[in-house]
């Protein structure tokens, strides 16, 4: 019985926070409407409806199936995707729509991924079947008839009426991967005997099968000309290596060989790198033509100014693709440098959550994804946000929760319920081994 | 690993604090440079795809309105009457911003004054669309006669209420067409706009308020002001003469034609004759003209509410010291002297009001969405020029002008009452230019002289056409034109 405390002080720490979500959300959203038409959204009492319906359903589903989890990170991922929602229903009713019907798909393979997923650990034992499908789905796009070339990048598949970004999930699926055989050969890897030159590496049979999955992955996003998931790939992978093995020699390798490969990127004018990296450093020589997006997202910043223009106040319509990926101008615009803030740090509390779930679990396979997992939405963010606050040059890749893209949201609510799995797993065995100490000690 | 993990998640949050850094170089930082950055169209944008709300005439015509549309902007701007009103009503582009009434009552129009957005709090819980609207007193009657009366002579004339300062007509010509401006497709708007810019005639400048030209004998209304208000008399005689040469120079002033006048005040002003008045001139000295000129308002901007309102030049009394001729050819509306077409009909209007020139406007009052006054504007007093006097002596002598003098052609009224004006013929060349004669049409007018309800100035600009008349025969035609209207339909 004591042993269930721990779960029901977080479950009611959960509660709380997901209200309080709950209730920021649909306070943005009734001040969109203020902002707009002057009175209250016409479509109140269902979107209020829906809200709880879909706060309900997630934390029951914690309560019934992740009891010890983290309280923290599923409230974060609401809020995220709750400002989100209200931007996007801000900026045009149609992709609302659209946002809400895929929050729903999201929510239920949340829930679904928590009743399948009993122990994280089983995944690690399909590690091979993980990265069959993960370079699968991320080839679905070449294949003729549902594969479509869209802003000259070869990402999605259309079925029937509906679009779909199967790169979102493959990343998840190679993570599992990646970190399945990291947690295996860690050991292994650590050692480094062949040599290479200078460099000294792991036994190419060790590493071999690592680097030709991670090769392959990159070199088909880089075919698909989808720069951003290559360079998040890159980073996980990095990240993973170093966590499983400690040794510094292979984030300095790989940001070297990085380099190289941006430069001659850049110089052999390799997709959009180029230009991406002139209007990175000036978007001003070309304010009207390739540097319009970043010109006027630094005019929406500074709209926005320290409290923001108002929710529905400002005017980021004006610039294309605001609703995914340019989405946080639009909320520094209207929430201003304070809302900004609040996002970064939401973003920056859901990482502190993942590692602190990495750093409580036991098991090396559960460490290695939870902070893969953490890994590819910190840095995921880290990258669009840089992107349109010109700290790094523009990528395409979506904002977590927040930004428009249906198959973003599915694959962030499996990350997130994997997330909760690992983070419960770590939680039961922390209890129960206080149950032990509780009844041994007595 | 978990040491690695902490290194890693320390990594990460400095990440995020280097995109706090940044956002505050953004938003904070360099805001206002960004918010001054000429691409910017933030501003506009904010406004852009709101509601605005209808600007009227005097006479009950809408000059401008929006009405919805499906584009990002979904709110198309509309000007019923065309070029009528470009000037002053103004236009109101979603990429060039807003100009004239659009302009200086952006707020009102689109329902952000404090007024309006605390009294629609109120309206929390309806569906009411928040806009305002602007009650003008500019009437499409009067403009329209303006307009045809002038044709396509590049020029301006100007009418307004002397009683309250209320302008009932601001025309000026070239004109544009602000629904040409309003659309919502970029390219096009910009052809249209560069087209304007490069045009010689400038159409996007109202000359009527926003341009000053030499007055010629116009000016001699202030001339004598100056005069009999430093104690020159009413019934002072002028030698007849054909010329007059003031001191420190040798090139002497002529009258019109190089004609002989002379006689009483009364009969110089009539005629417009040239010698008296470049005498009086030197006779008060640049202190008593300088000083004279400013209790017009000349030197100042005119105290208006549509933007960017120029103002009339005399000089200062620094630019007459030594220099007697200046100040004599000064003193009848020649050499450096400009006046604004809008400021010679508050001149006339001052004569017309007693001696009290009246604060011109031409925004009545602002209302709410539903109608509730939410701002009437008072009339009030900009300078006393004159007393009242001076105003009535005045009075008698723009009506000799209309009955005997170099108005008599032109300015017979329909309705048989009695109009009181001064012609003017500015000439931009000297008499014995080798190109030949070029000089600007002038008359101000008001109507009924006994209890004036329109004061009136137009201004026709040089061109060998005009150059070809005199200010009264180019001129007087339109103002006749004006007031007859005006008499007919004024309350």
């Amino acid at each position: 019985m004591s042993s269930n405390a721990p779960a029901r002080a977080r479950r009611r720490s959960e509660l709380a926070l997901m209200l309080m979500a709950g209730f920021i959300t649909v306070g943005a959203y009734v001040l969109v409407a203020f902002g707009r038409t002057a009175s209250l959204p016409a479509d109140l009492t269902p979107f209020f409806g829906q809200l709880l319906l879909l706060l309900a359903v997630t934390h029951v589903a914690t309560r019934r199936l992740a009891r010890f989890a983290d309280p923290t990170l599923v409230p974060l991922a609401v809020l995220l995707n709750g400002i989100g929602f209200v931007i996007i229903a801000r900026l045009s009713k149609e992709f609302a729509i659209a946002q809400a019907t895929w929050t729903l798909v999201g929510v239920g393979a949340f829930v679904l991924t928590l009743l399948l997923v009993r122990d994280v650990e089983r995944l690690a034992r399909n590690k091979w079947t993980m990265a069959v499908l993960g370079v699968g789905l991320l080839l679905l796009p070449f294949l003729p008839g549902i594969g479509r070339n869209i802003n000259g990048s070869r990402i999605w598949i259309h079925l029937g009426s509906m679009s779909f970004q199967p790169g979102e999930a493959a990343k998840v699926v190679l993570a599992i991967f990646l970190a399945a055989y990291l947690a295996e050969r860690r050991a292994l890897l650590s050692v480094a005997t062949w040599k290479v030159g200078p460099l000294r590496l792991p036994e190419p049979r060790h590493i071999g099968p690592l680097l030709g999955a991670w090769a392959l992955s990159v070199a088909i996003m880089v075919g698909q000309k989808d720069l951003g998931s290559s360079v998040l790939f890159l980073a996980l992978f990095v990240t993973l290596m170093w966590l499983a093995t400690a040794r510094l020699s292979y984030p300095a390798i790989a940001a070297v060989l990085f380099a190289g490969a941006a430069y001659a990127a850049y110089h052999f004018e390799f997709g959009q790198v180029f230009t991406r990296v002139q209007i990175w450093l000036d978007p001003w020589a070309d304010a009207q033509g390739k540097g319009y997006q970043l010109v006027q997202s630094a005019f929406s910043f500074a709209a926005g100014g320290i409290t923001g223009t108002g929710l529905g106040l400002g005017s980021p319509t004006r610039i294309p693709e605001v609703s995914n990926d340019f989405i946080f101008v639009a909320i520094a615009e209207e929430l201003g440098l304070v809302g900004a803030a609040a996002v970064l740090i939401a973003f920056m509390l859901f990482v502190g959550s993942g590692m602190r779930v990495a750093v409580r679990s036991e098991r090396v396979f559960s460490k290695l994804l939870a902070a893969g997992l953490t890994t590819i939405v910190g840095v995921q963010a880290f990258v669009i946000i840089g992107g349109v606050v010109r700290v790094v040059p523009l990528t395409g890749v979506t904002l977590p929760f927040v930004s428009r893209g249906g198959s973003s949201l599915l694959a962030n609510y499996v990350l997130l319920a994997l997330l909760v799995r690992i983070s419960d797993a770590s939680g039961r065995a922390e209890a129960a081994l206080a149950a032990e100490a509780d009844g041994s000690g007595r | 690993m978990n040491r690695q993990l902490r290194q890693l998640t320390l990594v990460l949050m400095g990440l995020f604090v280097l995109l706090f850094a940044q956002l505050n170089v953004l938003q904070v930082a360099r805001a206002d440079r960004y918010a001054d950055d000429p691409n910017n169209t933030v501003e506009l944008a904010r406004d852009q795809a709101r509601a605005r709300g209808r600007i009227l005439t005097a006479d009950g015509l809408v000059a401008a309105e929006s009405f919805p549309v499906e584009d990002r902007f979904e709110f198309q701007r509309s000007y019923p009457l065309g070029d009528l009103f470009a000037h002053t009503v103004g236009s109101f582009s979603p990429f060039y911003g807003a100009t004239g009434v659009e302009n200086s009552h952006n707020d009102v129009l689109v329902g952000e004054t404090s007024q309006q957005k605390l009294r629609n709090l109120g309206n929390l819980f309806s569906d009411k669309t928040l806009t305002g609207d602007v009650q003008t007193t500019l009437r499409a009657d009067l403009q329209q006669v303006a307009r045809e009366a002038l044709g396509e002579r590049e020029g301006s004339v100007a009418a307004i209420d002397p009683r309250t300062g209320a302008v009932l007509a601001l025309w000026s010509w070239p004109s544009y067409d602000p629904n040409t401006v309003a659309g919502h497709d970029a390219a096009a708007a910009e052809a249209v706009r560069k087209a304007l810019l490069a045009d010689e005639a400038k159409p996007l400048l109202a000359n009527a308020y926003q341009e000053r030209y030499m007055p010629g004998s116009t000016f001699k209304i202030v001339t004598t002001t100056a005069a009999l208000e430093n104690g020159v008399p009413w019934d002072r005689a002028f030698e007849v003469e054909r010329s007059y040469t003031p001191p420190d120079t040798t090139r002497a002033i002529f009258n019109y034609g190089q004609s002989a006048c002379g006689g009483t005040f009364l009969q110089v002003f009539t005629v417009s004759c040239n010698t008296p008045f470049a005498r009086l001139g030197n006779e008060l000295g640049a202190e008593a003209m300088v000083a004279q000129t400013k209790k017009f308002g000349i030197g100042e901007p005119i105290p208006f509410d549509l933007p960017g309102p120029a103002s009339s030049f005399f000089g200062d009394v620094g630019d007459f010291a030594q220099d007697a001729p200046r100040l004599a050819q000064s003193a009848f509306g020649q050499n450096a002297v400009s006046v604004v077409p809008l400021h010679l009909a508050m001149i006339a209007g001052s004569v017309a009001n007693g001696g009290k020139m009246m604060q011109p406007y031409v925004v009545q009052a602002t209302y709410d969405g539903d109608g509730t006054v939410l701002k009437q504007v008072k009339p009030s007093v900009w300078r006393t020029p004159m007393s009242a006097q001076t105003a009535a002596t005045l009075t008698e002598g723009m009506v000799s002008v209309v009955q005997n003098g170099t108005a008599r052609c032109c300015l017979q009224l329909a309705s048989g009452q009695q109009a009181a004006a001064k012609t003017g013929t500015a000439a931009l060349r000297d008499p014995d230019d080798p190109r030949g004669p070029l000089s600007h049409a002038w008359i101000t007018a008001f109507a009924p002289a006994e209890a004036p309800k329109i004061a009136v100035a137009v201004m026709v600009k040089a061109s060998p056409e005009v150059t070809a008349g005199v200010g009264g025969t180019v001129a007087g035609p339109v103002a006749q034109a004006v007031l007859d209207r005006a008499l007919a339909v004024l309350p």
